[in-house]
């Protein structure tokens, strides 16, 4: 039975390229590159998987900015049928997200819509369970495993305790985490075709008032010592007078 | 002020109620039945019975908000606790501030910390919000000697069938109470290599943990020895990172510890830039001499 999947996918910037602006201990995300979030690509390979062996469409929604065409054509790469660019996406908004995200998603037929737990960025963990609620569907989350039969979807959801077994009927939100699966490097032939696949781009037209003002948005201080021995004799000396200090 | 608090961990549980002590008057919600949660001073524990399925909880956790005569709710950031309050949060139409470590009541409105661009940036925000997920390590553990009195709530079942629960292996340690983690990273390189690590463990008297390739991808280590971002957060008197790169993900679970201890091979690795600390060399060998010199 093929089933329909809309996967919703993330352009974040490249974390590890963020510097510092030392004068007003600012993070300086001007002119970091964008790139196609990990989890977006579980999201992306869990879907893929399902349409192998069932068959379907899978239709990707990003909402970001002009810059998500290059994660769209990885996803494409990945075995993404149709990708909608969903751009005006400024701050960090998981309400927001969430509402431009299912107004597209009701525009669209689908059996299962498939978004990553907690992206790498602002790691807020509340998209998932936001589009649920105004899809009004069930929601089964941080899936470590995910299964398809008759229109059913079974996961198993990893706490911190436990591992828990459930299903419901389809249509139905899964999130996924990095352990789902293993996302793969498409082959250079289907870059190549993904690059001239057109892209449908719209403008976000979703307003909701902000209630909360950010007063800073700094890089976290340390004031470590950072006393670095090059000479292994003498650090190890000084750090075993400090283990010592500790264990008083 | 009157917090509703939902904790299906017991530290997370813990915490916020040390944390909230003196502000307000709080009914913690749980799935936990530890006894030792009732010296904490909450007026009250329900405990929820049944499966935990989470749009359950959150729908009875949304009953006793309008019921119970709340104004703020804090749930514990844990795999069912983002979940709850996600839907918590649509259900009513309330705003959540996520991940936070730290938060002020002021009149009317509160101040919070949380973690942006994947931990290189601190976000303060003033907002009006009443619902807020919390990070584990948001205040030390202080018990009381007051004894809240429990009560049961029964789940109610929801669309999503709930099959099995299997329990993880027992927890082994408790990374929060230790007062020196010694922390492996990557650099380790072989499973093996822990063995080694061990004498200084024992000799400072300390516990071991890791880095999340050590702990999620490669097992060397079990899950709940995991430091950063995603696993614990720990505030030591001494953290020994050794043969871990400093990935933001890490440094956001162990930025509260007292003194900060590097030992890496590269020079360049971002770890050196929050250490006390550090010595450059090859950790098989750094390791034995600082025993040496216990």
């Amino acid at each position: 039975m093929p089933y329909d999947i809309v996967v919703l996918i993330k352009q974040i910037p490249d974390l590890e390229l963020i510097k510092v602006n030392q004068s007003t201990e600012e993070p300086i995300t001007d002119g970091v590159p964008f790139k196609f979030e990990n989890l977006s690509k579980n999201s992306v390979e869990a879907a893929v998987r399902i349409k192998e062996k069932n068959g379907g469409k899978i239709t990707a929604v990003l909402f970001g900015n002009e810059k998500g065409t290059q994660v769209m054509k990885e996803a494409y790469a990945m075995g993404v049928d149709e990708g909608i660019l969903i751009t005006g996406y400024s701050e960090n908004n998981p309400v927001l997200t969430a509402k431009v995200l299912a107004q597209k998603i009701k525009q669209l037929h689908y059996d299962l819509v498939i978004l990553g737990n907690q992206s790498a960025d602002s790691m807020s963990g509340m998209v998932a369970g936001l589009v649920a609620t105004e899809l009004n569907l069930p929601l089964l989350s941080n899936a470590v495993s995910i299964e398809v039969a008759d229109k059913i979807v079974k996961v198993s959801t990893a706490t911190e305790k436990d591992v828990i077994k459930s299903e419901t009927t389809m249509p139905a939100v899964i999130s996924v985490t990095q352990e789902t699966n293993e996302p793969r490097f498409p082959p250079v032939l289907q870059i190549i075709k993904a690059g001239k696949k057109s892209i449908s781009t719209e403008q976000s037209t979703v307003k909701i008032e902000n209630t909360s003002k950010i007063i800073s948005k700094k890089a976290p201080k340390s004031e470590r010592k950072r006393l670095i021995f090059e000479d292994v004799d003498k650090g190890a000396q000084e750090v075993a007078k400090v283990l010592k200090e500790a264990m008083k | 002020m009157k917090f509703l608090i939902f904790s299906d961990i017991e530290d997370s549980a813990k915490q916020v109620m040390s944390f909230l002590k003196g502000k307000g008057d709080f009914v913690l919600y749980t799935t936990e039945k530890g006894e030792s949660l009732t010296k904490y001073g909450a007026q009250k524990i329900v405990l929820l019975t049944g499966k935990p399925e989470v749009k359950g909880i959150s729908s009875l956790l949304s009953d006793e908000f309008s019921s119970g005569g709340y104004d703020l709710v804090m749930i514990a950031s844990t795999v069912l606790g983002r979940d709850v309050a996600s839907l918590f949060s649509g259900q009513k139409s309330i705003e959540v501030i996520p991940e936070i470590f730290d938060i002020k009541f002021n009149s009317g409105t509160v101040t919070t910390k949380r973690y942006g661009l994947g931990g290189k940036a601190v976000i303060e925000e003033e907002s009006k919000s009443k619902l807020f997920t919390f990070l584990s390590g948001l205040s030390d553990d202080v018990p009381g000697d007051g004894s809240s009195p429990i009560e049961t709530k029964n789940i109610p079942e929801g669309v999503v069938k709930i099959l099995a629960i299997e329990q993880k292996k027992a927890k082994e340690v408790n990374l929060e109470k230790a007062n020196i983690i010694v922390a492996v990273g990557r650099g380790l390189g072989k499973i093996e290599g822990i063995q080694q690590i061990e004498p200084l463990v024992k000799a400072v008297r300390g516990e071991l943990a890791g880095s999340r390739p050590v702990c999620l991808d490669y097992h060397w280590l079990s899950e709940d020895r995991q430091v950063g971002y995603s696993g614990r957060t720990v505030k030591p008197k001494a953290y020994v990172a050794l043969g871990i790169s400093g990935q933001i993900q890490h440094i956001a679970g162990m930025r509260g510890s007292k003194v900060v201890v590097a030992v890496n091979k590269d020079k360049n690795a971002p770890i050196f830039q929050e250490a006390d600390y550090g010595i450059v060399g090859d950790l098989y060998q750094i390791v034995p001499k600082i025993v040496s010199y216990l």
